[in-house]
């Protein structure tokens, strides 16, 4: 009996770890390590603003490495004569040594005075409002992925086997193996043609006269196709992810304690298991951030959507070189950051995890 | 568990969310019916997103298309592809000479050349018969006392690193007295004509040395350099072509401020001011003054012959008054810029190109980056207001997406491409449009190889291929069969030359005239060398590609090897093109409306970076070239433009291929509209003009409610 007692609290022990386990190391946690982690943090922005220093020298001489000049003083236009060539090459400081167009690229951008090749706009006011475009896009297409890839993963690795199980995985791998822009289209098609509605930009044209709510309706569905197409591969890979993440955490002692003790299984589940099924996706969080710049080339090209991924497609067409650097190295920012980030809420979440 | 119902309704919420926005669209029918602003809307699909709207800076289509909207030249191109007055009313061309009096020469009876004398002389040749032709086109003669002035000769020296590097030396010139002669018409052997008078040697042996003076301690190697060039910069015999423009009165900016003559001298001074960077110089670069004679009169003196450059008028006249030194300077204080950018500031840094004022039909309202460009129409404009009273350009950087909008009613009007075409040609709802542009395709071959030395080599490559084969199944029919370097919508290309014949037994037989002949393989063989060569050409060009392999084969049937390679863009231009390390290349050209193809086919334009890259050279071509850039009179450039077509397609220096038609799709409910005296309406169908061009009434284009019925 006395055993039994034993065991039976230390089951209920156990219980209340699981319960409060994550609220309560947190608290003591971070007032212990909130010290060492300023200094942790300190020490780790100093870094990664020397590596991206070391990024941004090697990403300028990588475009000066790429053939190509930029397109203001392209030798094909029949109309330029060398010496009309020479003094634009000269206004840009092309013919000047590479170190020197770094020092002269930092020294405009701490300016602001930075512009672009293509059209003598300054750079950084260009990529704000194309940042402001991206945004929602890149918003509305986390959020599908996120909220949609963990019921799917869940359901999925919780009917292991299933058929939901082998449907979804099917499902995932097509949407990983087919090509984004080739779904676009089809969709576009679909689209067009059985609902005779634009779905191209960010907005239909001739709206201007409407009311608030239908300007901003428009402009939500004018992001329903891009976001989602954006987000099908992410729904795949995020969902698959889950899944192995929770297969691996259900098959964990605790998890099997909490069912021998007779928890409901949504209890079980979802208290239990998905808590600690979540350490790894703060990892994947930090890692988003840097998809605004890069991550929505092809979608922004085919929707015509004029945000950063579109800018720079572009800019690398025309050799815009200010642009192309400025947006390459503000990509390498947002990567360090989100690392950061991520290396912060990881240590914040799982005490195991020490921040030195 | 309240967690497991959050993580099933918040996909389900946001999917709903963004389904319901859908009912909040307006579909095709309801835009026209619901909001009758449309059908006054023109919205044109773009690849790529304008740079600059400025029309001395612009370079690129995207903001050519803008720019000609909201800006106007002094001139455009009529139906007919002739000069037709815009911002000027009226222009006339006349001409003033200047001949030097040479002290290094004697008249042919012994006496010194002095001024007085040599006006003297030809003064009274002019009055004898021979001479009557030129006596009636002379208007006055005058003796120019000798001046001194200061010129900055260009040269080339060695920078510091070994490289050669452009600078300029100025040099003082004593200028001789001349004799300046003012006539009705421009006449480029008005020199030539005199030569019984002066002497044929006249022109010649001028001595400069005697005239000119060097800085102190000049380096003799670019002593020579400046030798060289003079005279060009002051030559015996100067024609000074002179174009006076007659200005429109009561035209006014979009801001109200009214259009006059210092107008156009402020353009030209923005094109020539280094600051400005702009691609157009080389236009203007003929141009020796502008003077202001009044507030409606311009007159425009030019440095030499060169015919073409009144083609430059047709470019956009900016407002003097929002870009003059002083607006320039109120805009930097306004962005407070530093003293660095400052310096550097031009008319390239100015806000002006992104929100540009024009006299043009549409005023600028709004430039979304990439999104979109509006206009709205000039209610004011000198020649009544446009049917249109919005014209939006959006970018949409895909061809299949442009025609996504087009099909949903969100574009108006795109790019189509061939094959698009050939869909809409069933659909009657759509009206659709082929008409010859000014570009070609061809294959160049380097003529300086010994393979592609003998013209009737050239002949016999062209011979094997069937150009009709492209047109019908790369083009689906958009295209047209040319035989020279002339756009065959204009008046230069001579329409009685007839293409080369499809015939590859006879191309094989005429190779094998040539002395080669088949060897065991069925390749043709010339002293143990088998005819090979390579074709390149860029990628991002599917046609040019297929070209380039249906040419492939059809040589191998005929028993020549060749070998097809594409290379990136700015690889092929840099490696193969420039420095002439090819053997034969696909590529297009688009033509300009002038019969100038200096830059192209001259012999002097073969060296590396320049265009004439295949290094066609023919002194009589040449002679012909530069004959039709100097003339004046329309009917005699015609005559020298078809001789010089003709010897073009005797040398066959390429094989000319075809011009693709440019296409165009339109709902058939856009019409022209014409308003009576009483404003009554009426429509009329959209027409291609003669030479091709389908816009060129925009102005009156509108979308009606209904289809019409003509």
């Amino acid at each position: 009996m006395a055993k039994a007692r034993n065991e039976s609290e230390l089951l209920s022990l156990l219980h209340e770890l699981g319960t409060s386990a994550g609220r309560n190391f947190l608290a003591i946690d971070f007032l212990l390590v909130q010290k060492n982690m300023l200094a942790y943090i300190g020490r780790n922005i100093a870094l990664r603003v020397v590596l991206l220093f070391i990024v941004s020298v090697l990403i300028h001489g990588l475009i000066h490495l790429a053939p190509g000049e930029p397109s203001a003083v392209d030798p094909s236009n029949p109309r330029m004569k060398p010496q009309d060539i020479a003094k634009i090459r000269a206004a840009f400081h092309l013919d000047d040594p590479l170190y020197l167009q770094y020092v002269y690229w930092v020294r405009d951008l701490a300016r602001g005075e930075l512009k672009s090749f293509k059209d003598n706009q300054p750079v950084l006011g260009k990529i704000w409002r194309r940042f402001l475009n991206s945004l929602p896009l890149f918003i509305c297409s986390t959020l599908i992925v996120w909220t949609l890839a963990f019921p799917v993963g869940i359901h999925a690795a919780i009917r292991r086997g299933a058929v939901f199980d082998r449907a979804s995985t099917l499902v995932a791998y097509a949407l990983i193996s087919f090509p984004g822009f080739f779904l676009s289209y089809i969709m576009i098609l679909g689209v067009v043609e059985v609902f005779h509605v634009p779905v191209i930009g960010l907005r239909t044209f001739g709206m201007e006269g409407a009311t608030g709510v239908f300007q901003f309706m428009d402009r939500v569905w004018h992001l329903v196709l891009p976001s989602l197409l954006g987000a099908l591969g992410g729904i795949a890979i995020l969902s698959r992810y889950v899944r192995s993440q929770m297969l691996e955490v259900v098959s964990q002692d605790y998890v099997r304690t909490a069912k021998a003790k007779g928890l409901h299984q949504d209890v079980v589940i979802y208290r239990h298991a998905l808590r600690n099924a979540l350490l790894p996706f703060i990892t994947m969080f930090g890692l988003l951030i840097p998809g605004l710049v890069g991550g929505s080339v092809i979608f922004e090209t085919i929707f015509a959507w004029p945000g950063l991924g579109l800018l720079g497609y572009e800019a690398i067409l025309s050799r815009d070189f200010p642009v192309i650097l400025t947006l390459n190295v503000f990509g390498a920012m947002l990567t360090l950051i989100g690392t950061l980030i991520s290396d912060v809420l990881y240590g914040v979440a799982d005490p195991r995890i020490r921040l030195e | 568990m309240r967690l497991k119902r959050w993580l099933l309704l918040a996909p389900l919420l946001l999917t709903v969310f963004l389904l319901q926005s859908y009912f909040w669209v307006p579909t095709y029918e309801k835009q026209a019916t619901g909001n009758p602003k449309r059908l006054v809307t023109y919205i044109e699909g773009s690849i790529g997103d304008a740079k600059v709207l400025n029309p001395i800076l612009n370079a690129d289509s995207a903001s050519s298309n803008i720019v000609g909207h909201v800006f106007e030249g002094l001139l455009d191109l009529d139906e007919n592809l002739n000069l037709r007055g815009r911002l000027a009313t009226k222009w006339t061309i006349s001409e003033k000479t200047y001949l030097f009096v040479s002290p290094a020469n004697r008249f042919p009876d012994g006496t010194e050349v002095t001024g007085p004398r040599l006006a003297n002389r030809i003064r009274s040749a002019l009055q004898r018969d021979s001479f009557s032709a030129l006596a009636e086109n002379v208007k006055g003669m005058e003796v120019v006392p000798s001046t001194s002035l200061t010129q900055k000769i260009p040269i080339q020296e060695k920078g510091e690193d070994g490289k050669p590097k452009r600078g300029e030396v100025e040099i003082a010139f004593n200028m001789p007295e001349r004799v300046a002669f003012s006539l009705h018409q421009v006449d480029q052997d008005f020199f030539k004509r005199l030569m019984p008078v002066i002497g044929d040697r006249y022109l010649k042996n001028f001595p400069y040395e005697q005239f000119v003076q060097f800085p102190d301690g000049i380096n003799p190697e670019i002593k020579m350099q400046i030798q060289v060039q003079l005279p060009e910069f002051f030559p015996v015999a100067e024609h000074n072509p002179i174009i006076d423009f007659y200005l429109r009165k009561g035209v006014r900016f979009h801001d109200g401020h009214e259009f006059d003559a210092g107008d156009v001298k402020f353009t030209y001074e923005a094109i020539m001011n280094p600051n400005n960077l702009s691609p157009r110089t080389s236009d203007f670069e003929p141009i020796k003054f502008v003077k202001i004679l009044d507030s409606h009169h311009v007159q425009v003196v030019y440095k030499r012959l060169f015919s073409p450059a009144i083609n430059a008028w047709m470019m956009g006249i900016l407002p003097e008054h929002l870009l003059n030194n002083n607006a320039m300077q109120q805009e930097m204080e306004r962005r407070e810029l530093s003293d660095a950018a400052r310096e550097a500031f031009g008319m390239r840094d100015s806000q002006f190109n992104r929100h540009p004022v024009g006299s043009g039909s549409y005023r600028f309202v709004e430039w979304q980056s990439d999104e979109f460009i509006h206009l709205e129409r000039f209610e004011t404009y000198w020649e009544g207001p446009a049917e249109y009273h919005d014209f939006f350009m959006r970018i949409i950087p895909d061809f299949f997406t442009q025609e996504v909008e087009f099909h949903a009613g969100a574009v108006d009007d795109y790019s189509a491409q061939p094959h698009q075409v050939a869909r809409y040609k069933q659909d009657a709802q759509y009206q659709n449009f082929s008409s010859l542009g000014f570009g070609y395709t061809y294959i160049g071959y380097n003529n300086r190889r010994p393979l592609f030395a003998d013209p009737e080599v050239r002949r016999a490559l062209g011979m094997a291929i069937n150009v009709e084969e492209f047109i019908k199944y790369l083009l689906y029919g958009e295209g047209e069969r040319i035989t020279g370097p002339y756009p065959k919508n204009t008046q230069w290309n001579d329409p009685s030359i007839a293409p080369l014949p499809y015939d590859p037994e006879g191309a094989k037989a005429l190779l094998m005239e040539l002395g080669w002949t088949p060897n065991a393989d069925g390749w043709l063989e010339k002293d143990g060398k088998v005819f090979e060569f390579n074709l390149i050409t860029n990628n991002g060009n599917p046609i040019r590609k297929n070209i380039m392999i249906i040419a492939q084969n059809a040589w191998k049937k005929i028993g020549v090897k060749c070998n097809t390679q594409v290379f990136e863009w700015a690889v092929f231009l840099k490696d193969f093109v420039n420095t002439a390390q090819f053997d034969a290349v696909v590529l297009g050209w688009s033509m300009g409306v002038d019969p100038d193809l200096f830059q192209l086919w001259h012999s002097s334009e073969a060296g590396p970076q320049q265009l004439n890259f295949v290094g066609y050279n023919n002194s009589k071509a040449d002679d012909l070239i530069v004959r039709i850039r100097q003339e004046y009179d329309v009917d005699r450039q015609r005559e020298m433009a078809h001789q010089l077509h003709q010897q073009i397609h005797e040398d066959q220096p390429y094989t000319f291929l075809y011009a693709p038609l440019e296409t165009k799709v339109l709902d058939k409910k856009i019409v022209l509209v014409y308003r009576g005296e009483d404003g009554k309406e009426t429509y009329e169908k959209i027409y291609p003009t003669k030479t091709g061009n389908i816009s060129l009434y925009f102005n009156k284009w509108r979308k009606l409610e209904m289809n019409p019925n003509f």
